[in-house]
């Protein structure tokens, strides 16, 4: 393998992991071994981190006798203490939340333990829609999924966009949002209305050109569409249909719908380092994520769809969260987006970050 | 050799050793926590990416023949100068007769003004800009203020590089007023009284008497906020947009966005190399009389 942080041997490759793990701080220093009653968790803070507590750490594990700690933080970071810990016989997590593709890149490099499926019983609920291959769930277990959207104003949109097409429409001039930091599943979700597969770049590209010359309003963070709609600086948007579920519920004038060529589908979950200190929590961790409680908690507070098969929403929650009968819904593929997510980004930033 | 000589080098060899010991811890510090992490960052530069595999060992220029060729990073490199070189401009215009008059001024009041200078610096960065987007967002202070006082929204101020260049001249000014206040106080006032009595007005006597003898510490101001301007981070990120491009923004992107960290560190390197050679430019650039010595 050609990377330096994947061999073995005391050569200069292992010197170099050695300083990337001393880059991350006081990630260098791995943890010994534990009983199955603790369990470091790599999170996103927030709400995110919030709910884990609230729907997992507290009701199911703790009285268990099993301690959570968070160790809370971006993704990229996330996966540099996966990779600079590598070489090291025991990292610093037992568990690392992340987002599929992510989740896949770790996977490829070898990163991630490929769980036993027989210490997860719950992993048999998953949603078949939310299997990909050996990745998915048996290195990556799907936490929570939403899709991409086609958000509006329903104060003041009353015919709203159906179809990614619409959205070129010059009624739409200067009142369309989308997120910077989404880009590369813009772009799979353009790819997806303009050619039938996520993988059309070219597509996309030409379409999302026409779009940015539409005076595109890019948002630099999820949450600042959510004023963009209230202020009436846009009316309509590509993001996540749980963010509208979201901002809903905390009285923005948000409504969404799915795009009538499909959605991409964007799923996170949680992966456990191979070098996982603790290994039996981490199982324990994964099965109770599972759990139909701690999946309808999510739904409920986030707006994500539950995983698992299992986990009934009811009342408003399974009415929000509803999608219309045979929605065509769209996983990335996931080695096509391993080898072209960094060229694509950049072509995003050079084009459609660029200044209007 | 005399007795005394002798002494005199047994104290000398004491001061240093003395020295070496006071200095040491520090330095091993300073090595440990800077120069080790520079050191492999500008390994990791020459290192190769590969969108699967990420860092692959290799010694290779390319990354830095990618920024150097492509005109998109020239441009990010010119705005962040750009803003920075406005920003200290900005600051030392709006900084140096606040800092004079403050170490001037025999008011009672002194040390109330001077805790107003350092009062923001108690509060984060990150959190006065979010400030900042609160008054220029739309729908934020100042568009609710024009369309209730004139009926109509306000200026698109966001997202602009205006806003970027206010956001951080309001994060740089204490530090350059503090500094300057420091470097006035160190100039006699005796020396003005002397200009005036033989009939320089106050703002020929500054120019001419003052401005000269503070010209060592303006220009250790001046490079203070163009380094902080050059590696600001938060504030173009939350006031400039997306569509506004600075260096630091733009290394953090492609960590956090590629996993790039070859070029990562490339942006890193030309973002501190190009901030020293700028700083050292400037004060080459003083005349010599006016330097730090």
């Amino acid at each position: 393998m050609g990377s330096h942080m994947m061999t073995a041997r005391p050569t200069r490759r292992r010197v170099l992991a050695a300083g990337a793990a001393l880059a991350v701080g006081p990630a260098l220093f791995g943890r010994s071994a534990q009983a199955a009653d603790r369990c470091v968790v790599g999170t996103w803070g927030g709400d995110y981190a919030r709910l884990l507590r609230e729907n997992i750490d507290d009701p199911i594990l703790k009285p268990k006798g099993m301690e959570v700690v968070q160790a809370v933080g971006d993704e990229a970071p996330r996966l540099a203490q996966l990779v600079a810990q590598h070489p090291l016989p025991r990292g610093a997590l037992d568990i690392a939340c992340m987002v599929a593709p992510t989740g896949y890149l770790a996977a490829q490099k070898g990163l991630l333990e490929t769980l036993d499926a027989a210490k997860v019983p719950n992993l048999k609920n998953v949603s078949p829609l939310l299997t990909s291959g050996t990745f998915m769930p048996n290195q990556f277990v799907p936490h929570i999924y939403s899709v991409q959207g086609i958000a509006y104003n329903p104060l003041t949109v009353k015919d709203p966009p159906k179809r990614w097409d619409d959205l070129l429409d010059p009624r739409w001039k200067g009142k369309i949002g989308a997120l910077a930091n989404s880009g590369f599943y813009i772009m799979m979700g353009a790819a997806l209305s303009q050619g039938g597969n996520p993988n059309e770049f070219d597509k996309a590209k030409a379409f999302l050109l026409k779009l940015n010359d539409n005076d595109l309003h890019l948002y630099a963070q999820t949450d600042d569409m959510a004023p963009g709609f209230k202020s009436g600086e846009i009316e309509v948007g590509i993001i996540w249909l749980a963010r509208t579920v979201m901002w809903q519920n905390a009285d923005f004038p948000v409504a969404g719908l799915v795009p009538e060529e499909g959605a991409m589908m964007y799923i996170s979950g949680m992966v456990m380092p191979a070098n996982a200190p603790d290994k039996e929590g981490a199982y324990a961790y994964m099965n109770a994520l599972l759990e139909p409680a701690a999946q309808q908690g999510f739904a409920a507070h986030m707006g994500y769809l539950p995983t698992v098969g299992n986990a009934d929403l009811t009342g408003k929650v399974a009415e929000q969260l509803a999608l219309p009968p045979g929605a065509k819904l769209v996983q990335p593929d996931y080695e096509t987006t391993g080898k072209l997510q960094p060229e694509m980004n950049d072509w995003w930033l050079k084009n459609i970050m660029r200044k209007a | 050799m005399s007795v005394a000589a002798a002494l005199e080098r047994v104290d000398r060899r004491r001061e240093a050793v003395s020295a070496a010991f006071l200095l040491g811890p520090a330095t091993i510090f300073v090595c440990l926590t800077m120069v080790a992490p520079l050191v492999l960052l500008a390994r990791y530069s020459l290192n190769r990416f590969d969108p699967t595999e990420l860092m692959v060992t290799a010694l290779t220029p390319q990354n830095y023949l990618r920024f150097f060729t492509d005109p998109f990073y020239l441009r990010v490199l010119a705005t962040t100068i750009r803003v920075s070189v406005v920003v200290t401009a900005a600051c030392l215009v709006l900084g140096i007769p606040m800092a004079w008059r403050l170490a001037r001024t025999e008011s009672r009041w002194k040390s109330a003004y001077v805790m107003a200078i350092v009062l923001p610096l108690f509060i984060g960065a990150t959190t006065r800009t979010a400030g900042w987007m609160i008054l220029l967002a739309r729908g934020g202070m100042l568009d609710l203020a024009t369309r209730t006082l004139f009926g109509v929204p306000s200026l698109e101020l966001m997202n602009t590089e205006f806003a970027v260049v206010v956001g951080i001249v309001s994060i740089n000014l204490p530090f350059t007023i503090l500094t300057l206040q420091a470097v006035f106080e160190g100039i006699d006032p005796r020396l003005e009284e002397a200009a005036a009595s033989m009939g320089a007005a106050p703002a020929r006597s500054f120019q001419r008497v003052i401005l000269p003898l503070a010209m060592p510490g303006v220009l250790i101001a001046a490079m203070l906020c163009f380094i902080l301007a050059m590696n600001a981070f938060a504030t173009p990120l939350l006031l400039g947009g997306p569509r506004f491009q600075m260096m630091a923004p733009l290394l953090y992107w492609e960590f956090s966005t590629n996993n790039d960290w070859p070029f990562a560190g490339v942006l890193a390197f030309v973002l501190m190399a190009s901030t020293l050679a700028l700083t050292f430019l400037a004060g080459a650039a003083v005349p010599r009389r006016y330097r730090v010595r």
